[in-house]
C-alpha cells in the first residue's frame, strides 16, 4: 500500500480542522502528543493537537491529509510533517488581517528551503467582509504564478477545488 | 466589498503598499480614539489626505494660502455652472486662478504631512471602500501623488525588530533588485543611510555583509531594506540556495504523472 501526504497549514483558527473534516473519508483524528522540544522546559507537559484525515484513492494508494498545529510553539512539528509531502495548502482566514503576518511566516517556513508545490486558500469567503483572493495575494506578497483560491472550508466542492488546483500544480511538475 | 482591519495588525505602510501594487481606487477611512483620517486613491496614487472633514472642502486652499476666499467662491460658482465631471482643481488651473505647479506643491506638502502624522498611530481601525471618490469640489492634487516615499517614511518610523523580522527573517539573505530601480526611485527621497544601503545592493552581498561594509547596524540596514521591499523595489533571495550549514536544499520527490492523475480522478469523483 502506497501512501502520499498533503499538508494543510495556516494560522490558528484559519479553518484547517474544518477543511480536513469536510473531505476526509474517516472521522478526523485529532492527536494529542507530548512535546519533546524545549517547550518542556517551560511547561512540564504540553500537548500538540494535530488533525489527520484520509482519502482512499484505490486499493493500493491512500492520500493522507495532515493539519499542522497552528501555535507557534509547535513549529518543530512542521519540519516532521513537511518531510516527503506531495504539496501544501496554506489556509488563510480572509476576514482577519491580523493573521496575515503569521501566514507569511508559515509560507516562508515551508517554502524557503524546499521547492514545495503549494496553493493558498482564502478561507471564510462566506463571512462578512472577506479580503478577496487578489487582495490577499497583494497582502501576502505572493507572485502571480501562485494560485490564491477562494475557499469555504465547510463546503465540500470548495475544498475539492482547492485540492484539485494543488494537484494540477503537482501534475505540471511530475514526470511522465 | 470593503476591506477592514486594524493598522496594529496590518500596518499603514503595508496597506499603502497594497494600494500601490494593486492600483486601487477608493477611500481609506481610519479612526483612532477621537481622531479620524480619510485618504483617497486613484489607481494606486494618492489624491487627497484629510485629517478632518474640513480638509476635503475648497476652503483648505485659503488655509494653505493658495487662494483667498473670493477666489474660492468664484471657482465654486464656476464648478457648479460647468459641472460635467470637472473637478475644482481643473477649474482653478483652467481659469488661471492658480498655476498647476503652485497647487500641486501646496496640496502635496499638506497631504504628505497629513499622512506622516498617521504613522504615529499605534493602532486604528481601517476600512477601505473600493471606488469611493472625493466630492468634485474637494481640493485634489492635479497630479496624483506617488506613495512610494510615503511608504519609506512610514518604515523609517518603525522601531521594532519584530515587524521587520516578519519579512527579513535572517541577515544571511541577499537583497536583489527586481528590475532597474530608476523609475521607482524618481518619486522617492532617501535618507543618507538609506542611500548607503541602496548603493551597496549588488545581488551578491548579504544583509550582514552590507552592514559590515557600510558601518551601519543590522537593524538600520534591515529597516532600509524593509522599506525597499515594501515599496516593491527588491526581493530577498538565499545565496545560491545553499544553506548556512552547508546542507543542500531539500529536493521534492518527483512523482509519476500517472499517480497524480489517479489522485485527481479520485478527488473529482468525490
Amino acid at each position: 500500500m502506497q501512501t502520499v501526504k498533503m499538508v494543510i497549514s495556516g494560522a490558528v483558527n484559519a479553518g484547517k480542522t474544518e477543511f480536513i473534516k469536510t473531505i476526509s473519508e474517516i472521522e478526523v483524528v485529532s492527536t494529542e502528543r507530548r512535546a519533546t522540544d524545549d517547550t518542556r522546559l517551560i511547561k512540564k507537559e504540553t500537548t500538540v493537537a494535530m488533525d489527520f484525515g484520509r482519502i482512499a484513492i484505490s486499493d493500493d494508494l491512500v492520500l493522507h491529509l495532515f493539519g499542522t498545529p497552528g501555535q507557534k510553539r509547535f513549529d518543530f512539528m512542521w519540519e516532521i510533517l513537511a518531510e516527503g509531502m506531495l504539496g501544501l495548502v496554506i489556509l488563510v482566514d480572509s476576514t482577519r488581517p491580523e493573521t496575515f503576518r503569521e501566514t507569511n511566516r508559515i509560507i516562508d517556513f515551508f517554502v524557503s528551503y524546499r521547492d514545495t508545490p503549494y496553493v493558498i486558500a482564502a478561507n471564510k469567503q462566506d463571512r462578512p467582509n472577506p479580503w478577496s483572493p487578489e487582495e490577499l495575494r497583494l497582502a501576502l506578497r505572493q507572485p502571480p504564478h501562485i494560485k490564491v483560491l477562494p475557499c469555504t472550508a465547510t463546503d465540500r466542492e470548495s475544498v475539492k477545488n482547492v485540492l484539485l488546483e494543488l494537484l494540477y500544480v503537482i501534475q505540471e511538475r511530475s514526470e511522465d | 466589498m470593503a476591506l477592514v482591519g486594524n493598522i496594529r495588525d496590518f500596518s499603514l505602510s503595508d496597506f499603502l503598499s497594497l494600494v500601490d501594487r494593486g492600483y486601487k481606487t477608493g477611500a481609506l477611512h481610519l479612526s483612532y480614539n477621537d481622531q479620524m483620517a480619510r485618504l483617497y486613491f486613484e489607481k494606486g496614487k494618492l489624491l487627497l489626505a484629510a485629517r478632518r472633514p474640513e480638509d476635503e472642502k475648497p476652503e483648505l486652499l485659503v488655509r494653505l494660502g493658495v487662494l483667498n476666499a473670493d477666489q474660492v467662491a468664484q471657482a465654486c460658482r464656476l464648478l457648479a455652472e460647468r459641472g460635467n465631471g470637472l473637478t475644482l482643481s481643473q477649474i482653478l488651473i483652467d481659469t488661471g486662478l492658480v498655476s498647476a505647479d503652485r497647487l500641486q506643491q501646496a496640496l502635496m506638502s499638506h497631504t504628505e504631512q497629513s499622512v506622516y502624522g498617521l504613522f504615529a498611530w499605534p493602532e486604528g481601525d481601517f476600512l477601505f471602500e473600493h471606488n469611493q471618490r472625493p466630492a468634485p469640489d474637494a481640493p485634489l492634487a492635479p497630479t496624483p501623488i506617488s506613495i512610494d516615499h510615503l511608504i519609506m517614511e512610514g518604515v523609517r518610523r518603525i522601531d521594532e525588530w519584530e515587524r521587520i523580522r516578519d519579512r527579513i527573517p535572517s541577515t544571511d539573505l541577499v537583497p536583489r533588485f527586481l528590475a532597474p530601480p530608476g523609475e521607482k526611485l524618481k518619486g522617492m527621497r532617501l535618507a543618507p543611510d538609506e542611500w548607503k544601503v541602496f548603493a551597496r545592493i549588488n545581488g551578491r552581498d548579504t544583509l550582514a555583509e552590507i552592514a559590515q561594509k557600510t558601518g551601519l547596524s543590522d537593524f538600520d540596514v534591515c529597516r532600509a531594506v524593509y522599506g525597499f521591499l515594501t515599496a516593491g523595489m527588491l526581493e530577498l533571495v538565499k545565496r545560491q540556495r545553499v544553506l548556512a550549514a552547508g546542507m543542500p536544499p531539500v529536493e521534492q520527490p518527483r512523482l509519476k504523472k500517472s499517480l497524480v492523475n489517479r489522485i485527481i480522478n479520485r478527488i473529482r469523483s468525490m
